[in-house]
Order: structure tokens, then sequence, then C-alpha cells
């Protein structure tokens, strides 16, 4: 060690002097060396290569200097990694150092060297250090002048129950003083504001965490206000009534799954109701706070079957015994009304004639698309030209009725196969031929003249009833001053058929090849007698033979 | 056979004109025929002239065939008696060789006719040889139980070899085409003897034509454009059409002319000699026939892509010099015109031409040259010597 050197005083030199009473001063010396690669032995007891060499200890000693970066390690740990893993072999001291201060110990079970390396980086970032070790001598955990750590350079043994802290240059006593249970201290943190969305929790229900499923605790004057309203609103809720420590009366702890704006801005909004965002399966934390540790992944600090409610505005954790238990809002609420609904029993023989009106043709200003028409027996002539003209498919689905007035020629009936084909046709024959008076179609089959309808206008299958057709008939309204006619099916015939003249077809006559093909003949040798040579025996005798055959 | 013209006409000329069985007999005399010529009335029967029509239609669509005449009947008793001797009863007649003989000499002075005049006469005359050669025989044949077979040439089996034969015996039914199995020396003889009285038949049948035969003897009908058109379909529909071409190149080319041996003058004092048969070595006539066997070509073209495997390998020098008659087109095109020539011409305007013309043309052009890797040089050149010469002025 150096002594403190005396200055001198103004004017002169600094100059040391060393009274003989002090031990000549030592070269600093280094208490931890560190570990070679693919060394086994070890002068620290319960020092262990893993797999990559490294040295590891049984266990882990992290030390903060205060509390609160305790906490902040571990919540990053819990947003890291599972907290879970840790609980089960943590111990929290509050430790005294003998040299001086005071000091936040947490030990831990060590795993492998990977492990160790993720609490050292969060440790590292937590103002903690971590060294690993067993029992009560600790030494540094490895850096980058030691990359399989540290041992020691020679052995030392902690007294009683002090901790032993080994660095490189200094060692470090530490007396426990306080031990803490972690669990405990988690269920006993602080909840930490969070800003809420200034549109409201309605629009942002998701980012609260409130879209799925939120609950509410409701203030024991409340409960039933709450109730009523929110079945009023017919919200997907259910609850059931918690006694609070503290508290008198029961208050009401509502769970509603997928929870409207509406209800959320009115609940929020309410004095006496806290909405709380479930955490875990077993947590809830109110809107507007938020737990310093992720307890999604600190199941283990939430022991038991219990509920906890993690209450910001009052600064208390409420935990409720047993496993919730909720009920159907609808059994929550009391029904109020009095009235009863009463059966119809016999209907009343009314008189209904007043009210019976006659079905009448009137002038009508609306255009309807022309769906027959009406042709004079002097325009029949003309017709028959102007078949030429009309589209083969308009012409396949017109009919024809010869009457006393005319020829009525019903293009575009939306009744029978026809009429099918000719609103798949599209325009109808009516809508070309430029004769005689157009009929429109006021409902299925009924065709009235142009210009006119049927009042008052009821219901297109109730004209057909109310004429009494059939399924197939027509209704003609031909005048205003006449009286409508029934054509039925049958009545009908085929335009092109009644104007195309009838067509007499000659039968054909097949021809049939008279004569079979030629073929080459057939040689058949007939018996040849034994004087079949008679008459060429001789010599020519006669002119003709002259000069033949020799 | 009863020496009539009515049963001539019915046993023998109707079956062989039109089909069916003609019966065979006795042999015709030559003083048999003036007695059928006073009924000739018989010969002007509608279903005569019918069936004539009708073979002559086989060939061509509107045959100009003339009244059957003198002539054609000696013809057909010519044909007649060439069958009698291939009859099986033959040797059962009572009479000498010397007879035989007398009746091949009538045969043959029955077939000799002059030249045909037209090609109605030539086609005339093809209606019956053709027939003729057309001509089958339906035998029984039954196995002995000595070995060997008996066959009945013509004819039934005798019922008592019937009633002891069975099926294991072997006895079946055959189907003989008459020309192809003569047996008689005499009826061979007597068959070139009808072929020569017509050249049209040898000209579509060349691979049965005698010896010494050649196509210009048929020379009008290589004028008649119709008939011209049906010998090169005739010839393109036989499976064996390079031979058939060969055949008729090889017999065209000895016949003709050799401008290199003179005519002998004759001799002052000297018995002159009657002029023999003289081939027409026109010009047109040699470029009929060479365009029709270069139009075979074409028409084989068309029809099989020319597949030349076969011909390669034949050292015939009628093959050979069919197959190089394509390459003188050079020389000749501007007498027998080019093969895709008048389709230009005619059907230029027709739409679609390019379409179906180009995959031709450049067919024809493969074939031309793969006949060029195939003929020897030797052969164009014999060819420019002795058949161009005669057509166009050659260098």
């Amino acid at each position: 060690m150096w002594a403190r050197a005396a200055w001198p005083a103004a004017g002169g030199y600094y100059r040391p002097r060393f009274p003989l009473c002090y031990p000549p001063p030592r070269m600093a010396t280094s208490l931890l060396e560190p570990v070679s690669a693919g060394q086994t032995r070890f002068r620290m007891q319960g020092l262990a290569p893993d797999a990559r060499g490294i040295a590891v200890g049984r266990e882990v000693l992290v030390t903060f200097p205060t509390i609160d970066w305790l906490v902040a390690f571990l919540g990053a740990f819990s947003d890291e990694s599972n907290l879970d893993d840790l609980l089960p072999t943590m111990t929290l001291e509050h430790s005294r150092r003998q040299e001086g201060g005071h000091a936040i110990l947490l030990r831990a079970a060590a795993g492998d060297g990977y492990a160790v390396d993720r609490l050292a980086r969060i440790a590292g970032a937590t103002r903690g250090q971590l060294f690993t070790g067993s029992g009560s001598v600790f030494v540094r955990w490895r850096g980058r002048e030691a990359p399989f750590g540290y041992d020691l350079v020679s052995p030392m043994a902690a007294s009683g129950e002090e901790v032993l802290v080994v660095d490189i240059d200094y060692v470090a006593t530490y007396a426990a003083v306080d031990r803490m249970d972690p669990v405990e201290l988690i269920q006993r943190l602080q909840l930490r504001r969070v800003p809420l969305p200034l549109s409201g929790i309605s629009g942002e229900a998701e980012r609260c965490g409130i879209k799925d499923l939120a609950l509410a605790l409701v203030a024991p004057g409340l409960a039933s206000r709450v109730l009523r309203h929110l079945w009023r609103l017919e919200a997907n809720f259910a609850g059931y009534y918690v006694t609070l420590e503290g508290d008198a009366g029961a208050s009401l702890l509502l769970r509603i799954r997928h929870p409207r704006g509406r209800v959320l801005d009115v609940l929020h909004g309410t004095p006496g109701v806290e909405l709380l965002a479930p955490a875990s399966s077993r947590a809830a934390v109110q809107l507007g706070y938020r737990h310093p540790i992720q307890l999604a992944s600190a199941s283990a600090c939430l022991p038991g079957e219990e509920m906890f409610l993690f209450r910001g505005d009052v600064g208390r954790v409420e935990r409720l015994p047993g496993p919730p238990r909720f009920v159907d809002g609808r059994h929550l609420v009391e029904a109020t009304g009095t009235a009863h609904l009463r059966e119809l029993g016999q209907l009343r023989e009314a008189e209904l004639e007043p009210l019976q009106v006659e079905l009448q043709v009137r002038p009508a200003s609306n255009p309807r698309e022309p769906r027959g028409a009406l042709i004079a027996w002097e325009q029949v002539a003309l017709l028959r030209h102007l078949v030429y003209l009309i589209p083969p498919s308009a012409l396949a689905a017109s009919r024809v009725v010869p009457l006393d007035e005319g020829l009525v020629v019903i293009t575009g009936s939306s009744i029978g196969n026809r009429g099918r084909a000719a609103a798949v046709a599209g325009m109808g024959a009516g809508a070309i031929v430029p004769l005689g008076r157009r009929l429109g179609e006021v409902a299925p089959g009924v065709l009235v003249a142009d210009g006119y309808e049927l009042w008052p206008r009821v219901r297109p299958a109730l004209t057909r009833q109310l004429l009494g057709l059939g399924p197939d008939d027509h209704a003609l309204f031909l005048r205003p001053d006449t009286d409508p006619i029934r054509v039925t099916e049958a009545q009908l015939l085929p335009l092109d058929a009644a104007l195309i003249g009838r067509l007499r077809l000659s039968d054909a006559t097949t021809v049939a090849p008279e004569l079979p093909a030629l073929t080459p003949g057939q040689v058949e040798n007939r018996k040849l007698g034994r004087f079949a040579l008679w008459g060429f025996g001789g010599p020519p005798k006669g002119p003709e033979d002259e000069g033949r055959g020799q | 056979m009863a020496r009539s013209l009515t049963e001539l006409l019915d046993d023998f000329v109707m079956p062989l004109l039109g089909g069916g069985p003609l019966q065979v007999g006795a042999p015709l005399r030559a003083r048999d025929l003036p007695p059928m010529l006073e009924l000739a009335r018989e010969l002007q029967r509608p279903e005569l002239r019918f069936l004539r029509l009708r073979r002559g239609q086989q060939l061509v669509a509107d045959p100009e065939l003339p009244d059957p005449d003198p002539d054609e009947l000696q013809l057909w008793a010519g044909l007649y008696n060439t069958l009698v001797f291939e009859h099986p009863d033959r040797r059962r007649v009572w009479s000498r060789a010397s007879v035989w003989r007398r009746v091949e000499g009538t045969t043959r002075s029955l077939l000799t006719l002059s030249a045909p005049a037209s090609v109605g006469e030539a086609l005339m005359r093809h209606v019956s040889v053709g027939a003729f050669i057309d001509l089958r025989r339906h035998d029984m044949v039954v196995g002995l139980p000595t070995g060997g077979e008996l066959r009945a040439m013509g004819q039934d089996l005798p019922r008592r070899i019937l009633r002891v034969a069975s099926p294991a015996d072997g006895l079946r039914h055959e189907q003989v085409r008459l020309c192809e199995q003569l047996a008689s020396l005499e009826a061979q003889r007597l068959l070139e003897d009808a072929l020569r009285a017509s050249p049209l038949t040898c000209v579509l049948r060349p691979l049965v034509a005698p010896p010494g035969w050649s196509p210009l003897w048929a020379a009008d009908a290589f004028g008649d454009r119709a008939m011209v058109r049906a010998i090169c379909h005739e010839w393109a529909r036989q499976r064996d059409w390079v031979a058939v071409g060969g055949a008729v190149t090889g017999a065209l080319l000895p016949s003709l002319p050799n401008p290199s041996r003179a005519r002998p003058v004759p001799r002052e004092g000297e018995r002159l000699a009657l002029p023999g048969a003289v081939l027409p070595t026109d010009p047109d006539v040699l470029v009929g026939v060479v365009g029709a066997l270069i139009h075979l070509h074409f028409l084989k073209v068309v029809e099989l892509d020319a597949r030349l495997g076969v011909a390669a390998a034949s050292r015939d020098p009628g093959v050979t010099a069919f197959l190089a008659l394509p390459l003188l087109l050079p020389w000749l095109g501007e007498r027998t015109g080019s093969p895709l020539g008048g389709v230009v011409q005619d059907d230029a305007q027709r739409p679609g031409r390019d379409h179906v013309d180009a995959p031709i043309a450049r067919r024809w052009t493969e074939y031309l040259d793969h006949l060029q890797e195939l003929v020897p040089r030797s052969a164009v050149d014999n060819l420019l010597a002795s058949l161009v010469s005669r057509i166009v002025q050659t260098p």
C-alpha cells in the first residue's frame, strides 16, 4: 500500500518520505488467475468445466447496489426468459459488506455456461456483478481476459455465514442482514403507470390488452347499476362477488368477453369501477398500470390457485381466495317487469266487407316494357311481312291468340317455358312489331293495355290469385271498359308455327346400284369330249382356211 | 361348245367382261367365225355394250369405244381357244400333237390383229385382254393317300373322290390367277400374242408384257390426256411401281432407232422387202411417254414421300434409267413441263395454295436430290445421248 504522501510547503518540492516503521511497498498481486483451455482441476472447490471448458460453479451470485436494480434485473430477465426457471432456487439477501456498504445478493443455482452468460449480461445492464462459485466463496465470472473463467490463486475460505466474493484484485466479505422472499417481493412491487391512449381505450382495446377479455372490479354500491347497464347493452359478461380485505361489502368482479367500446368507455369513466387487463390466467393488472415483471412468465411467483388483482390506484394486490368462479350475467340481473304476454285465442269474425274495393283499370303514365300487342285483323297481313324482321329467339318465344278484337301476340310473358326463353332472349317481338296496341305486364301473365294499370296496386301474386288464374293462364285487359279475358295454355299458338305455311316434303328415294361391281371371270372347264378337235385334223381344204392356222 | 355366236357371248364373252363363270370347252375353228358374223346383230346386244362400257370406264370416265366388230370377235375367239390349252381334259382328246399345233396356229392367227388405229380401238382390245389377264380359276385340291395331291382345275372333283374324301385329306379350294400359272407352253405363247394385239394392256401391265414390247406401240394413248392420266395412276396403284416404271423404260429405250445404224440402201435389182412395223419416234410421242414416267415419280412423291430403299438395290438398267428420268427435267422441262409447273399456272389464284404446294415442292426437291445421289452419272449421260437427243436439241 502506498502511504499517504505529505505535501511540502509552498515553494518546495514533493519528496516522499518513508518512515522506518512502515514496511517496504509491495507489488500488487492478483487474487485470481484465468482458467486455461482444457483445464479440469481447479483450486477452488465447486468449480467444474462445462461442455465448452468454462469453469462454472454450482451457484451464481449477483450483487446489486440497491433493490431497484434488483427489480430491474428481474423485469429484464422476465422479458427475455422465463422467470420460473430462476425462482425455485433463487434467494435474496440484504447483506452488509464488511469493508463498508450494503448490497443485495441474489443467489441461484447455476446452469450451464450459456445460462450464466445470459445472467451476466442482464446483470451487467442493471448495475449488478455476477460471480460464480458454491457455498460461501464466489469468484468473478469470465470476461474478455479470461474466456474460460477464473480460479483462485490460493484457496480461500469464509468464516461462518459470511460470503466471500473474490475479484481479481480485491476480496469482499458479505454478511447477510435480512432475507427476502422473492415471491413476496414480486407481489409487493409497486405498479408503474403507463399512459393511456389519447383516443380512449375503446379505440385501442387491443393495445390495452382488453380486446378479447376485460375484468372489472365494481365497488359494492355500484354493482346493481353496472349489471343493469351491461344487461341493457347486451354485453357478454359474467361475474361473482368477492369480499376484499378491509371492505365491508362484497365487490363485484366482472368478466366481459369481447367488450364493445361503449361498454369500456362507460366502465372506465365510472368512479368505483376499475378495469383490469388480464396479465396471465390468474393475474390482472389495472388498466393504466404495468407490473414491473412480466407476470405471464412468472407463474411461480403466484402460488396456489388464487387470483391476483394488481390495483394501481389504491396500491394493493388483492388475493382472491380460490380460482375465479364466474356466474353468467343473466343470473346476476333481476327482472323487474310486470307485463305478461297473452296468447291470442279466437279471432273475431269481423266483417271485412267495408275494406274491400274493386280492382279496376285506370290510366297510368308510367312506361312499361311491351310484352305483347293486340293487332287488328286488318293489319295481320302487315305482320306477315314483319315476321322476317323478328329475331329468331324472339320469334320462338312468341305466341298468338286469335280473338274477335284481333290477334294478340304475347311475346314476353314471364310465365311458362316460352316466357323463360323470352327472358333469356332479351327484347321480345312486341317491342319490335310496330303494329296494334301494345300490352304491358302488370303481374306475371296479366297483360294490360299500354297506358293503363290495375288499381289498387296489390302484390303481383295476389293479383293472379284474385283473378283466379291457373299456373299457366293469362289474363288480358285489352280495353278499360271491357272485361278481362282468360287465355289458357292450350289456346296459345306458337307464332312461328301459326305463320309459316305447311311444307310438304317429298320422300327421299334411295337408289341402289343395280349392277354389282365388275369382278374377274371364273374359268370353268367343261367336260372335253374325245372328239373335241373334230374339224382340225385335216389340212386346209377350203379357201377360208387357206393361210390360217399354219 | 356349240359353235354359235350367242353361246360364245353368253358362255364366254359376257362372263369375261362382267364376271362370273365362263365355260371353256372345245376350241373354235377358223371356219366357225363366218357363220357367227352372219349374226352380227348379236354383237350389238345392249348388255354386251354396257359391259364393254363399264370395263372401259374402269380406265377413263368417258371411253370412246367403237362398236363390236369382226376383229373383236376374232380376238374373243382367240382368247377362248387359248384357254382350251389349259383344259385339264386335254389329254383325253383323241388327237395327235400335230393337230394341237394346228389348233395353236389357228388361235395365233385369230389373235394376230393389226395395230389399233385409234385410242378407242386400243381401249376396246384392252377391255377384253385386260379382263382375260384378270381371269381366275377355282381349283379343288385334295390330298392323296399315296402322297401328292389331286387338283381339279376349274372343275369339281369327281363324286367318287368326294365321297371318300374327308377333312383329314385336306380338301381345299384355291383361287388361281390364270395368267400367272399357265401350265402349257402353247397357252403361254398365245398369251403373248394376245398381249401384242393389245398394246394398251402392255402399257398398263408392263410386267406381263411380251418380250420385245415397246410402249411406243400405244403411242396414241400417250397423246390422250385422260388416257395418260389413267395410265399414270394405274402404274402408281401397283405396289412395285419402280419395277413397273423400270419395265416401261427398259422397253422404251431399245425400241428407239439407233441413228448410228443407218438404213442399208437396197442394191439395184434386189427385191425390196416389205416394210416392217415402224414405231413412231415422233418427239411428241416420246415426250408423252417420258412425261408419264416422270409424273409417276411425282405421284409417288405426293403419296408416299418416295422411299426408294428397294430401288437403290436394283441393278436392272431399266429401273436405273427410270430413276434417272426426273434428273432429265433441266433438259426436257421445256417440252414435258415440270410436275409443279401446271399446278402453279392453274391454281395461282387459289387461296391457301402456298400452304399446300410448299411441302410438296420441298419434298419433290428433296426427292430429286436423293435421286441425284442414287443414280450414277453414267445413266444420266446415256439417257442424254439416247433419249433426250431425240426430243430436244442437246448441246
